[in-house]
């Protein structure tokens, strides 16, 4: 991506502002880590968003907030109670990367390999716009399609709110990679609600091995009502295949991929059990 | 030679500076043309880390980063962090592990390395191999540097009183 | 004494002092081409190919031409149209002349077009898109058997593609080279086995990925001649090839090698500077060329993917009755290594087991794919995959643990192998027998350190994760005999420092350290009092550069006998300065000694004496080396890894990589290439790989898409270095930079079948790959 300007706007309500006179000509950038893989050849006008105070990790209530402009490593040093995103944080690109790529960079504009939109789907965040004044909206509605709708005349992705998880939460993430540094193949999160060993309730969601990440439907049905074991977690696993659209990667056929994220959906199952034993404890 | 139409201004190895630049001109690009030239182009799509530098003190891949981005901040290159006369800790076990074959990757490696040293309070290993995942070394399989490394940080563990606040490399 | 025991006198050599340049180079001071740049240096930037084949019906550069900035355009109407070979080798080259600067015709994607020389980069990358091209599309050729097939396209249909020496080369049927050879009859080797064997087996395109790119910088001196600074494995085939290149006199060109960030073979061939040069001849001004990532992905050299038959018989008792080796390899769109790396993967394979019958054909094929070259290991790595997993289902048809199989087979101290007279490079070979050999010991201390006695058979293991144990012997060469030479000047300073010169050149190996060693221990002197400067046409002697595990081996011993040369000298002064004869003077500490060490002048005085007193001469030593043999390094490699027989991802748990690389001139050194060419075998075994789309670009030259390891994914390595000495070496040395990239995919592809039952012959092991294999295995 090409820039032809600069700006730093020292306020939301000015940056804002800034993008709404912009319009396709101007363009948030926090990291801009994400640019390198934008082809546009247009030059654009950058807003810099990294100074308006969005950077910042607090618990507020219910809820963790975090700051749309919060380096992906300073979520994975935060330690909070039952917190989980370091997990997945820790997993994402390179120590250089997770200091200077922001959470919101990270998903303002969904890219097929992203790990965090598949965390927040399960986790059930909240995701804070503003347009002038705040307003909130669930993550299944916000990575119902590519964002960018939502940020038409200027409006800017300002936090994410993570549900505090409770005792009877169990979380479980898992990224595929072939090496430590390497996009994901598969990538799945999965959040389960217990009750005296019974799912009463599942989120699991999966990305990267499939067009867009999304929630995966018939492997929560097969789960809920049910106790939380490992037969039970490999049947509702086997419920992803027909749930969504697997595809090939990295010289590795869609049937494949299909296999490797079932097992990881798996495994995260078994890792929510496990968290939520652990903390229950 | 670059067409320059803007200035960007930061502290530079600890004196502030002004220089010009491009809205699209990356800090590697502008570093290197002003003599910081211990700062490598390894890839340019920052997964090598042989331009690694610090900005506020993390580890950041300056050919991803605009420059325009580093306006107010404080960058750090290799050349602030060691002389012939007063190589820094981590240089001088690099040199006397071996760890140094072509070395071009090493001054991105030293910058890794002090960002760690500088954040963090305990040295597990998992830690570490988190502050240096993102500089690649084809010659060394890593051996040679990790044992260096691993020298360095021991002994400023050993040295350093506890007190610190663990969280410092969080906060802006 | 044992062979090894020589080298317990050594004061200077088997030590691990620093490496000269380590500081330097942490400290991040000026050393590589691009910190040489002038800022006002033009930039240069390539229109590239995006299609496989094609013929280019016209080419407009006029626009381009007249854009802002450009200060010239290259393209095959301009330039002079030479066929060479871009492979830095011997001369005349064992490999087609079959490239020319810029040409009508078009290869790989990748091949160049047309190149721009301007002010900036931008202004070079605005050019290259005005520039039009029409393209006549061929029939690409991707496979070796579409290139192998009757009446296939012709890559290489011009009329100048020759080869400059008499081998076989038949372009019109896309043959870039045809050797073979028989010892004994496999025929009749084969009637005596009990069990026998026919196997086929694929190896991978993969790259080099030195962190810093190829780099090379053009400059007119105030003399009129072109400076060449680039980052090269060969400076003098560089001189050569450019001047033939640009129809230019040697004498005209200068080639300087400053530190270069990594080679590993795929700086031995000379890509970017006949045009950085061209520039400069073209402009006057100081011309860069940097290759960007994709482009060294895209563009730079590989490792040649290789298609291996093997068929071998055994006996019961262990006797290996026959081999037959049939190698094909895909040099890609230009033959510059073809033959030689398909040599290899006979001449460095096939003589490490015993066996009385062996039969080799190995070809070269084009294909209009990126183009294959040196790289570590050299044929052998590739063939290696294949000998070494066939061992380990020998040893299982005879019920023999695998590591008795090849104690019992491989070859010795004292023994020959017909293939060593049989095959060379371009030439029948040298006929040799093994001298230093520590490969009975690396399997005993590699056997203890892996814990091989607690290796269990897989029949008896159940779970998602199994444990496998795998192991492979392995052996290079050292410089290759009768064609390499290498050569060395010394010469004394006023206070007993010493110029050493060598042609050599240190790709980031250390090989300068190395070879100063050398020098200090020949002379009696510290290292530190060694001023090393290497790979500069105009100022140091000869050598044929970086490559085939040759500069300690060879260019270390024309060091030694320089070294002698300059220590005569020395002897002789000093003798003269003590009044004593020379046969009552000895070298000691920097110093000649009288017999009865009563009398010492140190070589301070003596160079003093000699440049300014009296006699006055210059203290200069001077030698140049061939070989007459190529002494093996040997290795035995273990590992065990863990399966998740679910997705068929396999972990390392430990990898333990032993090696005989004879005397280890600087210990320290000689462990950091097997650490780093250890490393690059694991990742090329496991997830290094080039994916193409089907017009043959290739998918994923970046390092997020090409997996090389970082420290987060190196798994324990342990290595063992195991002594032996090499008469025929400076103080014992043979070579140590190859042989240990050759082990990780066998000793993997034996450690799943150990641990699952599964066999695959084709790498790298993709979880995929892995998982079908194991699929396969549980059905039968």
């Amino acid at each position: 991506m090409k820039l032809s300007e600069f700006i730093r706007p020292a306020t939301l309500a000015e940056a804002r502002k800034a993008l709404r006179a912009l319009g396709p000509k101007g363009m948030p950038l926090a990291g801009g880590t994400a640019l390198h893989f934008m082809q546009g050849k247009t030059p654009v006008t950058a807003v810099d968003v990294t100074r308006l105070g969005l950077s910042y990790i607090r618990q507020k209530g219910n809820y963790f907030v975090i700051g749309a402009a919060t380096p992906l490593s300073d979520i994975q040093r935060y330690r909070g109670p039952r917190w989980a995103m370091h997990e997945i944080c820790r997993r994402i690109s390179t120590h250089q990367i997770r200091n200077v790529s922001t959470i919101g960079g990270n998903i303002a504009r969904v890219f097929p390999w992203a790990d965090l939109p598949v965390v927040l789907l399960a986790m059930d965040a909240r995701l804070v716009i503003y347009s002038g004044k705040e307003k909130e909206m669930t993550a299944d509605e916000y990575f119902s399609a590519q964002p960018a709708r939502l940020f038409r005349g200027g409006d800017l992705l300002t936090a994410v709110k993570i549900p505090v998880l409770k005792a009877h939460h169990g979380f479980g993430s898992v990224k595929v990679t072939r090496n430590a540094a390497a996009f994901s193949l598969a990538t799945v999160a999965a959040l389960l609600e217990l009750k005296d060993g019974v799912i009463k309730a599942a989120r699991v969601a999966a990305g990267s091995a499939i067009p867009f990440p999304q929630r995966l439907k018939p492997v929560e049905a097969a789960l809920v009502g049910k106790e939380a074991v490992t037969a039970v977690f490999k049947e509702a696993a086997a419920a992803a295949g027909a749930a969504a659209k697997w595809v090939g990667g990295e010289g590795m056929s869609a049937d494949y991929i299909r296999q490797l994220a079932e097992v990881s959906i798996l495994d995260a199952l078994e890792r929510a059990a496990e968290f939520a034993r652990g903390r229950a404890e | 030679m670059t067409t320059t139409t803007h200035t960007v201004t930061f502290t530079i190895n600890g004196e502030k500076k002004t220089f010009a630049t491009r809205p699209d001109e990356k800090l590697l690009t502008l570093l290197r043309r002003e003599g910081y030239r211990g700062t490598k182009y390894g890839c340019g799509q920052g997964t090598c880390g042989a331009c690694t530098v610090l900005l506020d003190g993390r580890a950041t891949y300056a050919c991803l980063l605009y420059a325009m981005q580093a306006e107010g901040r404080k960058v750090r290159t290799i050349e602030s962090v060691g002389t012939f006369d007063k190589p820094g800790e981590f240089q001088k076990e690099l040199v006397a592990a071996g760890a140094v074959q072509c070395g071009y990757c090493i001054p991105g490696m030293v910058m890794s390395a002090t960002a760690l040293m500088e954040t963090e309070e305990v040295f597990e290993d998992e830690i570490v191999k988190e502050y240096m995942d993102g500089n690649l070394c084809r010659c060394t399989g890593y051996e040679k540097i990790w044992v260096a490394l691993r020298k360095t940080l021991d002994k400023q563990a050993s040295a350093k009183p506890a007190a610190k606040k663990t969280a410092k490399g969080a906060k802006k | 004494m044992k062979r090894h025991e020589k080298a317990r006198n050594f004061k200077q050599v088997n030590t691990s002092v620093t490496k000269i340049d380590a500081l330097q180079l942490a400290l991040g001071k000026d050393s590589y081409v691009a910190d040489f740049v002038p800022n006002d240096a033009l930039i240069i930037k390539m229109l590239w190919s995006p299609h496989a084949h094609a013929r280019i019906k016209k080419l407009d550069v006029s626009k381009a031409e007249k854009m802002p900035g450009v200060k010239a355009v290259l393209w095959y109407g301009n330039v002079p149209r030479i066929a060479h070979c871009t492979a830095g080798q011997g001369f005349p080259e064992p490999s087609p002349y079959d490239t020319f600067m810029f040409d009508k015709k078009v290869r790989f994607v990748g091949d160049r077009v047309a190149a721009v020389a301007a002010e900036t980069e931008e202004q070079a990358l605005a050019a290259l898109e005005v520039i039009k091209v029409e393209y006549e599309l061929l029939k690409p050729v991707f496979t070796l058997d579409e290139a192998m097939a009757p009446g296939a396209p012709v890559i290489h249909d011009e009329a100048e593609a020759h080869v400059p020496i008499p081998i076989p080369y038949e372009p019109k049927k896309n043959l870039v080279a045809h050797v073979a050879c028989e010892a004994g009859s496999f025929e009749a080797g084969l009637k005596q086995a009990d069990f026998k064997f026919d196997h086929t087996y694929e190896t991978p395109y993969a790259q080099h990925c030195p962190i810093e790119p190829y780099t090379s910088l053009a400059q007119i001196a105030p003399s009129g001649r072109i400076h060449i600074t680039t980052s090269t494995q060969v400076p003098f085939h560089c001189r050569r090839i450019v001047a033939k290149t640009l129809d230019v006199p040697v004498q005209k060109i200068r080639v300087v090698k400053p530190r270069i960030g990594g080679g590993f073979g795929c700086k031995q061939e000379i890509l970017l500077d006949d045009v950085t040069a061209m520039f400069a001849l073209r402009t006057g001004r100081a011309c860069l060329w940097q290759f960007n990532r994709e482009e060294t992905f895209r563009t730079g050299r590989t490792r040649h993917p290789f298609r291996i038959r093997l068929q071998a018989g055994v006996k019961k008792d262990g006797t290996i009755t026959a081999i037959n080796m049939e190698a094909i390899n895909n040099t890609g769109a230009y033959g510059g290594h073809g033959l030689t790396v398909v040599s290899c993967a006979g001449s460095k394979v096939l003589p490490l087991y015993h066996c009385e019958n062996i039969k080799f054909d190995g070809k070269s094929y084009y294909t209009n794919l990126p183009v294959a070259g040196a790289y570590r290991g050299f044929g052998a790595t590739q063939a290696f995959f294949a000998m070494e997993s066939l061992m380990d289902q020998m040893a299982e048809a005879i019920g023999m643990d695998p590591m008795k199989f090849r104690q019992i087979n491989h070859i010795r101290e004292g023994e020959g192998s017909p293939i060593f007279a049989a095959l060379g490079e371009g030439r029948e070979g040298t006929p040799m027998t093994v001298g230093s050999n520590a490969l009975a010991e690396c399997i005993v201390q590699g056997a203890e350190a892996i814990k091989w006695q607690d290796r269990k058979d897989w029949r008896g293991k159940t779970g998602r994760y199994r444990r496998g144990m795998g192991m492979a012997c392995l052996m290079q060469g050292s410089s290759i005999p009768d064609i390499d030479m290498g050569a060395a000047s010394i010469k004394i300073n006023d206070d007993g420092s010493f110029n050493l010169l060598v042609g050599a050149t240190d790709l980031g190996t250390g090989s300068d350290t190395v070879l100063a060693q050398i020098a200090a221990e020949e002379l009696e002197t510290a290292t530190d009092k060694m001023i090393v400067y290497s790979s500069d046409t105009d100022l140091t002697p000869f050598d044929v550069g970086a490559y085939a595990s040759s500069t300690t081996y060879l260019s270390g011993e024309a060091v030694r006998k320089a070294a002698a040369d300059a220590k005569r000298q020395i002897l002789h002064t000093g003798a003269e300065m003590l009044g004593l004869p020379v046969e009552q003077v000895r070298c000691e500490d920097s110093a000649v000694i009288s017999a009865d060490d009563k009398h010492r002048v140190t070589y301070g005085d003596i160079a003093k004496y000699s440049l300014y007193q009296k006699n006055q001469y210059q203290i200069i030593g001077t030698a140049s080396h061939i070989t007459k043999k190529s002494p093996p390094p040997f290795a035995a490699h273990f590992a065990e890894i863990e399966v998740d027989t679910w997705t068929g991802f396999i972990k390392v748990l430990n990898y333990v990589s032993t090696i005989d690389c004879g005397t280890a001139v600087n210990p320290q050194l000689a462990e950091g290439q097997t650490e780093g060419g250890t490393l690059n075998g694991i990742s090329y075994a496991l997830t290094e790989e080039y994916l193409f789309d089907r017009d043959g670009k290739m998918q994923n030259a970046s390092f997020a898409d090409y997996h090389i390891y970082s420290m987060r994914d190196r798994p324990p390595l342990n290595i063992i270095l195991v002594p032996s000495y090499e008469d025929t070496g400076p103080f014992g040395a043979k070579s140590v930079s190859e042989v240990s990239i050759n082990g990780a995919a066998p000793v993997f592809a034996n450690a799943l079948y150990n641990a699952t039952g599964a066999r695959v012959r084709e790498f790298p092991l993709t979880p995929e790959r892995v998982l079908k294999a194991i699929k396969a295995a549980e059905k039968k």
